[in-house]
C-alpha cells in the first residue's frame, strides 16, 4: 500500500466534483495495479525457497547441484515440447488417468531450476515439432517419440499428436537423448534427468574387468532358461550406458592391465593358481576387488527341482586355496549355507509379486511360502530386540544387546535406499563372509581396515551346504504342501530348536595396502611359460646329444622372451610348427608388499544378480525372482566408480507413510472376511470422529458461552430488578 | 495499531457471542471434514493431507462470503456506520481490524480441523511440515478471499447481494486458476479458438490464460499447501490483500467524503 487511501480519495473526490472522478478513480487503480503487478514480478525473479518437506520432495538433490557446479562448458538443453494448452489434463493410461499437462509443469519447472542453478552454463531451448516440419523431421532423426494421445468427450473423439522429449548437448560433441519425459513430480524428474546430464559430462565410459564361471545352461524345451551367467545386470541400459565390462578371465593374459582399476569374480570357482596370483597382483597394485561368491552351487531344473552341484573355488591341480587367500586379506570366506528364520527377511517386498523369494504357484493364486534359504537382511537395530531374545536372561540380553549388529550396518550411501526402506537386498543360498578374526575380535593384517555390511537376522541358522534343498518336491499343489511341512519344514524346525542361531555376516569390505600372499611362494607360470619352459628344455637337450661338448642352453628369467607379433592375423602353421615354442607376452614383476591401497568387497552371494533370478524366468513358477538385484548391482557399481551423485540420487526417495487402520491379530492367521469387517468398523469410527468431535467441541464452546451469556443477562436483570 | 486492535476485540467478540460463528464454524466443519475424510483416511494409503488442502479452497468460497457479507453491509443497514465514521479513527485501521477479527475466527475454526493430521499421525507417519505449509497457505488464501468479499459488503447495502457478488468473484478468481476447471468449461480451448476467429494471433489468447493462471491465487495456494515457501508467493498474497483492502478504505473515505 504505497498510496495514501486519504488522499487517493480526495482525489476521487475532487475529481468526481469536477466531473472526471471515475475516470481519476479507476487511473488511480490501474496504476497501484501496475505497480503491483511490477513488485510481483521482481518477487518471482528474485525468490527464496524454502522446501518444509522432510524428504525435501521439492528440491534439487546436492547430487545435482553439485553436477551443475561443476560444468566446464555450456549444457544445452533443446527441449521439444508442443503448447503445454494442447495437452490434455486427463488420459487413460494402464496405470490409470494421467495428467499430461501437469508434467509438462513439473519439467517445465525443473528446466527453470536448472537454469537457474547453472548461473549462465545451462540453456534451455524450446522447440514446438507441431509448428515446423523441419523440428518434427528433425525430433524423428533424433529418436524423439512422439506421444500420440486419444482424448474426447461423449460426442467426439480426438487423436492428437504431441511432444514432449529433450535432447541434452553439452561441449558440442556429446549428446543424450530422452525420448519421451513425462514425470509426475520433481522428484521423478530428477531421477531422470539427472543421470542423463552426468552421462554427457562424463567424457569416456568407466571400463570394468571380470571373471564369470558361468553356470551350465540346462534348458529343456518348454522348460524355462536355466541359469546362464550374469549378464542381464551387466547389460542393462542404465549400466551399458556408462560402465563397460571386459573379460579378463585368460589364463594365458599377463597380470590386469593398469586401466582396469575395478574387477569383479562372478561366483568363482576352479580358481587356477596363475589365477590366483593375477587377483594378487591386482589388489596389491591398488584394485577394487568385488567377489560374489558362493559356498555351494545349487539350480532350479526341470520341474522346479532344486539340483545341487558340487562347487570347487579350487582348480583340481591348484596348489593354493582360495579361502587361504581371503585370509591373508582379512576376509573369512567359508562353505556355508545361510537359512534365515525371521519372518520379516523372508516376505516379498512387494505385495503384488509374492513371489520374489518363494511362494507356491496355485490355481487360486501364489502363496507365499517361507522358504528360509532365500531373505534379505533386515534393517533396523537389531540389539534393539535384545530381551524379546533372550527371553528373561538378563545374561543373555546384555550380550545380545553388546554383540547384535544392525542388518544394514552401515552408513553408506550404497545402501541409502535399501535402509529407507528397511530391507537389504534380495540373497538366495547365500554363504558365510565375515571379516578374519581372533577370538572373536576383529583381525585384520596390517594397514588394513575392514567391515562388514550386511547381516543376517539372529535367527539365521548357519550349516553346511546339504545335497538338497528342495522345499517342495513334484507333484499337485497339495503333495507339494505335503511336502514342504512333512520332508522340509519339520525337520529344519526340529534342527532349528537344537541348534544355536546366531547373526551371519553376508558382506564385507577391506582395504588398504595388502600383502602379497605370493611372498613367500614362487609366482605361478601362465601355461605357455611352462610349455615354452619345456620347450626350451628339450631343445637344450636334443642340442646336447647331438654335440655332447655343447652346453645346455641356460633357460629361465634371463632369457630373452619373444615378442608377440600384434599386427595382422597369425602366420599360418606349418607341419613342423606343431611343437613349436609359444610366444609369452611379458608381465611385470611380483609385488610382495602393495604399492598403492586396494580394496576387495565380498558378498556372500551371486544368485541374486544371476540372469535367470533377475529377468524373471521362475515368477510364473512362483519365484525366486530377485526384484532389485539389478538395482542393487547398478548402486554397487556407482559406489565402486565413487559416483557418489547417483548413489545419492537412487538413495532419495520418499519416506514410507503408509496408514495401517489395523494391527495384524496375534498368530498371525485371520479370516479376511473378518478382517475386512473389522477394517469397516474402523473405518467408519474414524470418519465419523473425523467430521462430529470437531463439531461437537465447537457447540460445546458455544453452549457454554450461551450459558454464560444467558445467566450474565439474568444477574443483570435482576440487578435492575432489585 | 491500538485503533486496528479495538476493532479487532469488539468484531471477534461480537463473532463468537453471536450464534453465527457456531452455525457457520460448524456447517463449514462438516462439509470440509466431511468430504476431506474420504480423500485422506484411506487404509494402505500414504499419510498425507493433499485432499484436505485440494478440496480447501472450494469450501472457503461457498463459505467465507457468509461471513464478509456483513462486515459493512450490517453496518450500513442497522446505521452503525454513520457512527463509526464519526469516531476519531482512521479508516484504514477500521479496515484492518476487521479483517484481522475475520482471519482470528477462520484461523480458530480451522484449528478444529487439526484433528485429521493427528489421526494420522497415528495410524501413519504424518510429514507436518507440508501440513504447516499447507495450513499457512489456507490462511494466506482465505486472506485474499476475505478482502474481496469485504470490498463487495462495502459498496452495497444489501447483504445478500454482498455475498452473491462475492460468491461469482471468488469463484471466478479460483476458477482461472484451477487448470480442470477451465478445461471442464472449454475455456482453455475456446478462448484461443475464439482469439483466432477474431483474427488475432492464438498466442494472444494463450497469453491471456497464463496471465488469469498468474493472477489467481490458487496456483500460489498450491505452491505453498505443498510444503514450500516461496517468496513470490507471500508477495503476491501480501499485494493481493493490500490492493483489495486498500480498494475497501478507498471506498469507505469516498463514502465519508461524501457524507
Amino acid at each position: 500500500m504505497n498510496a495514501n487511501p486519504r488522499f487517493l480519495a480526495c482525489g476521487f473526490v475532487a475529481c468526481r466534483r469536477q466531473g472526471g472522478g471515475a475516470l481519476a478513480g479507476m487511473l488511480h487503480v490501474l496504476l497501484l495495479l501496475v505497480v503491483i503487478g511490477q513488485v510481483v514480478y521482481l518477487a518471482s525473479r528474485h525468490r527464496l525457497r524454502f522446501d518444509l518437506t522432510q524428504d525435501q520432495l521439492y528440491s534439487l538433490s546436492s547430487a545435482t547441484r553439485r553436477l551443475l557446479g561443476d560444468l566446464q562448458q555450456r549444457l544445452v538443453i533443446e527441449a521439444y515440447f508442443s503448447p503445454k494448452d494442447d495437452l490434455p489434463t486427463a488420459v487413460q493410461t494402464q496405470q490409470g488417468t494421467a495428467n499430461v499437462r501437469e508434467t509438462r509443469a513439473v519439467l517445465d519447472g525443473f528446466l527453470d531450476e536448472l537454469v537457474q542453478l547453472g548461473r549462465g552454463k545451462v540453456v534451455v531451448q524450446r522447440l514446438n515439432p507441431n509448428d515446423d516440419k523441419d523440428i518434427a523431421d528433425q525430433c524423428t532423426r533424433l529418436g524423439i517419440k512422439p506421444l500420440d494421445l486419444r482424448t474426447g468427450s461423449t460426442t467426439s473423439v480426438q487423436l492428437n499428436r504431441h511432444w514432449q522429449g529433450l535432447r541434452l548437448l553439452y561441449g558440442g560433441s556429446r549428446q543424450r537423448v530422452l525420448e519421451q519425459i513425462a514425470p509426475p513430480n520433481s522428484y521423478l524428474a530428477e531421477a531422470v534427468l539427472t543421470p542423463a546430464i552426468k552421462e554427457v559430462l562424463t567424457e569416456k565410459k568407466r571400463k570394468f574387468g571380470y571373471m564369470e564361471w558361468p553356470v551350465q545352461a540346462q534348458a529343456q524345451p518348454g522348460q524355462p532358461p536355466q541359469g546362464i551367467g550374469w549378464n542381464v545386470v551387466r547389460t542393462a541400459e542404465t549400466v551399458s550406458r556408462r560402465y563397460e565390462f571386459q573379460n579378463y578371465k585368460d589364463d594365458e593374459a599377463p597380470l590386469l592391465p593398469a586401466e582396469c582399476d575395478t574387477l569383479f569374480l562372478f561366483r568363482p570357482k576352479d580358481l587356477t593358481d596363475r589365477q590366483k596370483y593375477v587377483l594378487d597382483q591386482f589388489v596389491l597394485r591398488g584394485g577394487n576387488l568385488i567377489v560374489f561368491a558362493d559356498g555351494s552351487e545349487y539350480q532350479i531344473g526341470q520341474k522346479r527341482t532344486f539340483q545341487s552341484t558340487p562347487l570347487a573355488w579350487d582348480a583340481a591341480d591348484s596348489q593354493l586355496r582360495f579361502d587361504a587367500q581371503l585370509q591373508h586379506y582379512g576376509i573369512d570366506l567359508r562353505k556355508k549355507v545361510i537359512a534365515d528364520f525371521a519372518p520379516d527377511a523372508t516376505s516379498a517386498r512387494q505385495m503384488m509379486a509374492p513371489y520374489e523369494y518363494y511362494c507356491l504357484a496355485t490355481m487360486q493364486g501364489a502363496m507365499p511360502v517361507q522358504y528360509p534359504y532365500f531373505f534379505h537382511p533386515v534393517g533396523g537395530d537389531w540389539a534393539s530386540t535384545a530381551k524379546q531374545l533372550a527371553k528373561g536372561d538378563a545374561e543373555r540380553e546384555a550380550l545380545f544387546q553388546k554383540t547384535l549388529r544392525p542388518g544394514i550396518d552401515t552408513e553408506e550411501g550404497l545402501f541409502g535406499v535399501f535402509k529407507k526402506t528397511a530391507r537389504g537386498p534380495g540373497f538366495y543360498w547365500p554363504t558365510w563372509v565375515d571379516l578374519r578374526r581372533k577370538l572373536d575380535a576383529v583381525d585384520l593384517p596390517a594397514n588394513v581396515t575392514g567391515r562388514v555390511l550386511l547381516w543376517s537376522s539372529p535367527l539365521t541358522l548357519i550349516e553346511d551346504p546339504p545335497a538338497n534343498l528342495d522345499p517342495m518336491g513334484s507333484g499337485d499343489p497339495n503333495q507339494q504342501i505335503q511336502y514342504f511341512r512333512n520332508t522340509f519344514q519339520a525337520p529344519l524346525m526340529k534342527r532349528l530348536e537344537g541348534e544355536p542361531r546366531r547373526q551371519a555376516p553376508l558382506m564385507v569390505e577391506v582395504k588398504g595396502t595388502f600383502t602379497s600372499f605370493f611372498s613367500e611362494r614362487e609366482r605361478p607360470k601362465r601355461p605357455a611359460e611352462i610349455k615354452e619352459e619345456e620347450a626350451k628344455k628339450k631343445a637344450a637337450e636334443e642340442a646336447a646329444a647331438k654335440d655332447p661338448l655343447t652346453e645346455p642352453v641356460k633357460d629361465a628369467p634371463d632369457a630373452p622372451v619373444a615378442k608377440v607379433d600384434e599386427q595382422g592375423p597369425p602366420p599360418p602353421k606349418t607341419d613342423d610348427q606343431g611343437d613349436a615354442v609359444p610366444k609369452v607376452v611379458p608381465e611385470a614383476d611380483k609385488v610382495v608388499q602393495g604399492t598403492a591401497p586396494g580394496r576387495i568387497v565380498v558378498i556372500g552371494d551371486s544368485d541374486f544378480i544371476r540372469d535367470d533370478f533377475v529377468n524373471q524366468s521362475y515368477a510364473r513358477l512362483g519365484g525366486p525372482w530377485s526384484i532389485v538385484g539389478r538395482d542393487f548391482f547398478t548402486l554397487l557399481l556407482d559406489w565402486v566408480a565413487q559416483d557418489r551423485d547417483l548413489a545419492e540420487l537412487a538413495s532419495r526417495i520418499p519416506t514410507d507413510r503408509t496408514l495401517k487402520f489395523l494391527e495384524p491379530v496375534a498368530g498371525g492367521t485371520e479370516d479376511p472376511r473378518a478382517a475386512e469387517q473389522r477394517l469397516d468398523r474402523k473405518m467408519r469410527m474414524l470418519l465419523a470422529t473425523n467430521v462430529f468431535l470437531p463439531c461437537a467441541v465447537l457447540l460445546l464452546i458455544g453452549l457454554l458461552v450461551f450459558l454464560a451469556r444467558r445467566a450474565q443477562k439474568r444477574s443483570f436483570l435482576d440487578a435492575i430488578g432489585n | 495499531m491500538r485503533e486496528s486492535l479495538v476493532i479487532f476485540r469488539r468484531e471477534l467478540k461480537s463473532y463468537f457471542l453471536s450464534p453465527i460463528a457456531y452455525v457457520v464454524g460448524v456447517l463449514f466443519l462438516i462439509v470440509q471434514m466431511g468430504f476431506a475424510g474420504f480423500f485422506c483416511l484411506i487404509d494402505r494409503a500414504q499419510a498425507r493431507m493433499d485432499g484436505f488442502f485440494t478440496l480447501l479452497p472450494f469450501v472457503l468460497v461457498l463459505f467465507l462470503p457468509g461471513l464478509t457479507m456483513r462486515l459493512w453491509a450490517e453496518e450500513r443497514k442497522v446505521g452503525t456506520l454513520e457512527l463509526l465514521m464519526t469516531f476519531p479513527v482512521r479508516i484504514g485501521a477500521l479496515v484492518v481490524g476487521k479483517f484481522l477479527a475475520v482471519m482470528a475466527f477462520l484461523a480458530v475454526v480451522l484449528l478444529f480441523t487439526l484433528v485429521l493430521p493427528m489421526m494420522l499421525t497415528v495410524y501413519g507417519s504424518l510429514d507436518w511440515s507440508p501440513v504447516i505449509g499447507g495450513y499457512l497457505a489456507s490462511l494466506l488464501m482465505a486472506g485474499a478471499f476475505v478482502a474481496v468479499g469485504m470490498v463487495w459488503s462495502s459498496v452495497t447495502r444489501d447483504q445478500i447481494v454482498a455475498m452473491l457478488l462475492a460468491l461469482v468473484s471468488l469463484a471466478l478468481l479460483l476458477g482461472i486458476g484451477v487448470t480442470w476447471f477451465l478445461d471442464l468449461i472449454g475455456i482453455t480451448r475456446g478462448l484461443p479458438d475464439l482469439v483466432d476467429w477474431l483474427g488475432m494471433p492464438r498466442t494472444i489468447g494463450i497469453a491471456a490464460l497464463d496471465v488469469c493462471a498468474a493472477i489467481s491465487p490458487y496456483r500460489y495456494f498450491e505452491s505453498v499447501a505443498r510444503g514450500v515457501i516461496d517468496t513470490r508467493d507471500l508477495v503476491y498474497y501480501a499485494c493481493f490483500c493490500g490492493f483489495f483492502l486498500w480498494l475497501n478504505a478507498l471506498v469507505l473515505h469516498g463514502r465519508r467524503q461524501k457524507g
